[in-house]
């Protein structure tokens, strides 16, 4: 029994490590395409163009192409991989009455057997949602729609358990949706980034949105002053703690050692007063008292002796044994049996 | 073909021209050479000064083969290339595992009871960590990076282990000329403590006879690695693979049922893992990363560190002292003991305390916060990791 309740727990903690390593994903930055006619070519056609604010240079793919992209990011310190996840811009998928493989249907599959989606901790991947499967892993069976709201979803493995959705608004050219820490929320939030603060590939990190603690210390705290104070206290916190602790329990330890000590000084002195008693007994009835304390002492270790006795530590004592001096069976003679002669 | 263009003896002519090229005469410069000789001055330290052996001797030696001048043709022999021997024993610096291990043996080694006994020894072993943060200041006055300057600071400490734990994870770069600098000073304890020392107190405090310490249970030398386990890390969680091993490591030594394992964690283990952690640090002192101005800036910091720190742990019995009732006095030649170079500082303290008193033993007082001092930068390190990484 115990051996199944052992691999149960094992199942279940595994599966937990295994969903928590799947949450860390988050979709980290979005960036929806523009038109072609938008987009930069070469610096001698970049005249024209049909966006008003000029040509529009952005992260292209591995053809050259700029089509739209999803950032997600590993949010944990440990390493895990992204491969058979789903991603998707269908809203159907959120239809509760749908089975796992009909969901599947409406999904873009992050393949196997690419090693740039086992992801590092912090580490990053960009897919380009161009809808050509066929041009490797990193591109989606699905487009995002410029000058309209994106939803976008991943989903685990199974299909079914949605790991981070994000609605992206209306986007201007050269623009992106960025998830960026906010030190006074303590929090991630969304915001439209410029072009210059576009990171694909790259932590979403500029101006006072950023987590370089090192960056952070040296701004703060150039002299080195407040660190001090905080470090050295909590240097003297932990030892002051374990400092009180071991003074109370061993103050409480020499208490209970004095009370046994006060104990067992009564308990001699108990014993002193009988022996007093004893003597005076003794030489009250001219020791015939004493012949018997010695008998009983005597046959004690006769027995102890011959292994007859019971041990204790420290301790002689009488166990109750059949003996040739209580036993009348052993004092007597046996009936001496008749035989009868035929 | 070759052989039939050049001749026989034209070929072995010409390998024997390019194995010259291989060869550290055809590829040694000054750096190396200035390197080789710290080495040796090293292992002279540890041989005939006896200054640390067991660290110095790895230490040298590998600063030696480490300056070891060759071609960099792929041959998979350097510290730093990919799949060499001397690449994966580094990796146990690198990643930063050998210093826990040292910690298991440490903790397998350390007795608390002189702690456990005096507790309030304890506080010594946070004052002397001052050290570490009056180095950090210099540093960054220095114009080092704050997390350079921690990783430099915790030399302050006095504990190799932890210096090259906390700079392999903040100041990789700097890591070498750290460990070298933080062994070289903790074998430098007896010259650089005493006068300190002796500076700092009086003719009278020096003569504090302190009151025995009373007897420790088993009860208490088990439960003080549980209990101190539980409070350093829930306060300081980043200093967990320090603390855990050493505490861990106190844990079989104390509980009587593991007296197998304390022995080899405090044996072999730790000599496997010394050997190891000594030598590839010396290796990691290449020409090229070690003679460089910061080192000469580490070197004076770790100095400023461990002079900061004894002056503290003194300073700070002298302050304690004001509270404390006559009878329950310490002896501030005591205070020098909260850096954590075990047990070296607590034998400074002791052997000043006979030279004020030849009667005046002091040992087993000093050992208090010494091994005090050993959690304190462990402590620090922990909190520097925490907000510097």
């Amino acid at each position: 029994m115990k051996r199944y309740i052992l691999f149960a727990s094992s199942l279940i903690v595994t599966a937990l490590v295994m969903a928590q390593g799947a949450h860390d994903f988050k979709i980290n930055e979005v960036s929806v395409s523009v038109p072609l006619c938008c987009q930069m070519q070469t610096e001698a056609d970049s005249a024209a163009v049909c966006c008003d604010a000029g040509p529009v240079e952005g992260y292209r793919d591995e053809y050259g192409d700029m089509p739209s992209w999803i950032e997600i990011v590993n949010t944990s310190y440990s390493t895990h991989d992204i491969r058979s996840c789903y991603l998707t811009t269908n809203r159907a998928v959120l239809n509760k009455d749908l089975s796992a493989p009909e969901r599947i249907e409406m999904m873009s599959l992050i393949p196997k057997g690419d090693a740039r989606t086992n992801l590092e901790a912090k580490q990053r991947i960009v897919f380009f949602a161009d809808g050509k499967i066929n041009r490797g892993t990193l591109h989606t069976n699905f487009t995002l729609t410029p000058g309209e709201e994106n939803w976008i979803a991943l989903y685990d493995g199974n299909g079914v358990d949605l790991l981070d959705s994000l609605t992206v608004p209306v986007l201007e050219p050269g623009h992106s949706y960025a998830r960026i820490y906010n030190k006074e929320q303590d929090a991630f939030v969304w915001i439209d980034a410029t072009p210059d603060q576009v990171t694909p590939d790259a932590p979403n990190e500029f101006g006072e949105n950023t987590d370089d603690k090192t960056a952070e210390w040296k701004k703060n705290d150039p002299h080195g002053v407040a660190m001090t104070i905080i470090a050295m206290g909590i240097v003297f916190g932990c030892l002051i703690l374990l400092f009180v602790f071991f003074y109370i329990f061993g103050w409480i330890l020499n208490r209970i050692a004095k009370l046994k000590r006060v104990q067992g000084i009564k308990q001699i002195s108990e014993a002193g007063e009988k022996i007093v008693v004893m003597a005076k007994e003794g030489a009250e009835t001219k020791g015939i008292e004493m012949e018997n304390y010695v008998a009983a002492i005597g046959l004690a270790l006769y027995e102890y002796m011959g292994n007859e006795h019971d041990v204790e530590s420290g301790v002689l004592t009488i166990e109750h044994h059949a003996t040739t001096w209580e036993s009348k069976e052993h004092l007597m003679r046996h009936t001496p049996e008749i035989h009868h002669n035929h | 073909m070759l052989l039939e263009s050049i001749g026989l003896w034209g070929f072995i002519a010409q390998k024997f021209t390019d194995f010259l090229t291989y060869t550290g005469f055809a590829n040694v410069e000054w750096a190396n050479i200035i390197m080789i000789l710290i080495g040796a001055f090293f292992i002279w330290l540890a041989i005939k000064k006896d200054f640390e052996p067991l660290l110095l001797i790895p230490i040298g030696l590998g600063i030696i083969l480490g300056n070891i001048p060759f071609k960099a043709a792929g041959l998979e022999i350097g510290l730093y290339e990919d799949n060499s021997v001397l690449n994966f024993f580094y990796q146990g610096v690198k990643l930063g595992w050998y210093p826990p291990l040292i910690f298991l043996g440490i903790g397998a080694l350390t007795d608390f009871s002189a702690l456990i006994a005096n507790p309030k020894l304890m506080l010594i072993g946070a004052a002397a960590q001052f050290g570490i943060f009056g180095a950090y200041i210099i540093a960054l006055a220095m114009g080092f990076e704050p997390n350079q300057a921690a990783g430099i600071a915790i030399i302050g400490g006095a504990d190799g282990p932890t210096a090259i734990f906390l700079s392999s994870k903040l100041s990789p770069n700097l890591m070498g000329a750290i460990a070298v600098c933080a062994y070289s000073y903790m074998a430098l304890v007896p010259v650089i403590q005493p006068f300190i020392m002796r500076a700092l107190t009086t003719k009278k405090e020096k003569l504090i006879k302190m009151e025995k310490s009373r007897e420790v249970s088993q009860t208490e030398r088990i439960l003080f690695p549980i209990v101190g386990l539980l409070i350093t890390t829930f306060i300081v969680p980043s200093g967990l693979p320090l603390l855990g091993m050493l505490f861990f490591g106190n844990l079989l030594k104390e509980s009587t049922k593991t007296t197998r394992l304390a022995k080899t964690a405090g044996s072999a283990l730790n000599d496997i893992v010394v050997m190891l952690l000594g030598l590839t640090v010396g290796c990691s002192t290449q020409a090229s990363e070690f003679l460089t101005l910061d080192t000469i800036l580490i070197f004076v910091l770790g100095a400023c560190a461990f002079m900061i720190a004894t002056a503290s742990g003194v300073c700070f019995v002298k302050i304690f002292n004001l509270f404390l009732p006559e009878g329950k006095k310490i002896n501030p030649l005591i205070g020098n003991a909260g850096v954590s170079a075990v047990p070296m500082a607590a034998r400074i303290s002791n052997q000043e305390g006979l030279r004020a008193d030849p009667h005046n033993y002091l040992l087993m007082h000093a050992m208090g916060p010494n091994v005090a001092g050993v959690i304190g930068s462990a402590v620090a390190a922990g909190v520097l990791l925490g907000f510097l990484s």
